[in-house]
């Protein structure tokens, strides 16, 4: 199944920007994009991200052997917001190169850990991951009723200019 | 690029556009909806620059009164009742055959979810009803939305030409802040379009703002500048023969639209996830 992921290039800069910033004691920084979807006319999924939820300094765990943990009330605000909300999670980070990232060993146990915690609060919505480099991304979206995630095929940047990543 | 686009369509002259840029412009799906006048000479100039994919959206066919200004459009196509998008479609396969098209011989409405993959949207309808409609569609689906309209009006005893291009952007100025669209302008589409007959159309004007159109295109999909900036609507004045960047922007804050501010509402207004496991048909390929 087709699956395109869409962002304006003022969400992703303003993503960009709050991933790099330092943090106190984690590594990296991550934090989720809320979306909305549509059906695609060959059954493909296209998400639509609107707004960005950071996580805030406090709601990381000091745990020196990963990038970045987050703790139970990052969790619990990321699950009120897409519950408040109505939106798609798409737990986002970013990687410091460029060329097309990979998730990492980590990145795949823990993905698949949280992100179907968010059918409790939004059982009929696609959630998922994404990894971001200085130019391109990667990402998997996890659908209801389907065990293994599907790959987003494709990465829209709209804005000047609009590109695909 | 493919090899074989290459053969097809030779790209070197336009290689100012970026290294990337064959390859780029290949890989960029587009809609046209209305192949008459205006989206005619759109499919023409985007068949020369090498787009890829093409959702070609027009329910008409061709008809003797189109010949004065539908490029590609012959005597033949009206005694065999050739649609529009097929005109269209053949114009641009002339061009570059490895391009791929999908023919909509219908109101855009009925197929509107082949609009949701695309790229960029054009929209050359006749009506503000219409253009308010497509810019809502294309916005719900963070989609860029270029429009050109033209317009005859009779003033005293002669005969005024006038048009704008519009780039409609996601986040940015809408068509509504631009003064496109309005409630006056709704209210009057009750009565005829243009006052000088039956949607009086000629081809220059057409073709102007259709260049106009293919050039914001370029200007996002593949930029010759590393941080364009350009003015987001153009007017034609017909009488004068001129294009001026419009004023009706300057007091507006940069970026700021309220009529589609809140983002939250893309997205298919009526979600079932169970609907992704039935592939939904599409439009014929060719």
């Amino acid at each position: 199944m087709k699956a395109i992921f869409k962002i304006t290039r003022h969400l992703l800069d303003e993503t960009k920007a709050q991933l790099e910033r330092p943090h106190p004691f984690a590594g990296e920084r991550v934090a989720f994009l809320l979306c909305r979807v549509g059906l695609l006319d060959d059954g493909g999924l296209i998400v639509l991200s609107h707004s960005l939820h950071d996580i805030a300094d406090g709601d990381y765990i000091d745990d020196q052997s990963v990038g970045a943990m987050m703790g139970s009330g990052a969790i619990r605000k990321a699950l009120q917001v897409a519950y408040n909300r109505q939106a798609s999670m798409f737990h986002v980070h970013l990687h410091s190169h460029r060329g097309k990232p990979r998730f990492s060993h980590i990145d795949e146990k823990e993905t698949a850990r949280f992100v179907p915690d968010f059918w409790n609060v939004q059982s009929d919505l696609p959630h998922g991951a994404l990894v971001l480099s200085e130019d391109s991304a990667c990402g998997k979206c996890w659908i209801p009723g389907r065990e293994a995630p599907v790959e987003i095929s494709r990465f829209a940047v709209v804005g000047t200019p609009t590109r695909k990543l | 690029m493919k090899e074989a686009v290459r053969r097809e369509l030779n790209l070197d002259r336009q290689s100012f556009l970026g290294k990337d840029s064959a390859s780029v412009l290949d890989g960029t799906r587009v809609a046209i909806v209305g192949l008459g006048g205006g989206g005619s000479h759109i499919a023409q100039q985007l068949g020369h620059l090498g787009v890829g994919e093409f959702v070609l959206v027009d329910p008409d066919v061709v008809e003797d009164t189109n010949l004065n200004r539908l490029v590609g459009a012959t005597q033949q196509d009206v005694h065999s009742g050739a649609t529009k998008a097929f005109v269209a479609a053949r114009v641009i396969l002339g061009v570059n055959s490895s391009a791929r098209t999908w023919i909509e011989a219908s109101r855009w409405q009925t197929c509107a979810t082949a609009l949701r993959s695309c790229d960029v949207i054009f929209g050359c309808v006749d009506s503000v009803g219409e253009r308010q409609q497509l810019e809502t569609a294309a916005r719900r689906y963070l989609t860029p939305y270029i429009d050109i309209g033209m317009d005859v009006h009779q003033l005293n005893e002669q005969f005024s030409i006038g048009g704008q291009a519009a780039l409609s952007l996601p986040g940015g100025p809408c068509l509504r802040c631009m003064g496109i669209i309005e409630n006056r302008a709704l209210a009057l589409e009750a009565q005829a379009y243009g006052a000088a007959g039956g949607r009086p159309q000629v081809i220059w004007p057409n073709g102007l703002l259709a260049s106009l159109a293919v050039g914001f295109f370029v200007q996002l999909i593949t930029p010759w500048r590393k941080k364009p900036h350009f003015p987001v609507l153009l007017e034609y004045d017909g009488d004068a023969q001129t294009v001026s960047p419009s004023n009706k922007l300057r007091y507006l804050k940069e970026g700021a639209c309220q009529h589609f501010a809140d983002l939250s509402t893309v997205g298919d207004p009526f979600w079932a996830s169970k609907d992704l496991q039935h592939p939904v048909a599409s439009g014929a390929g060719s």
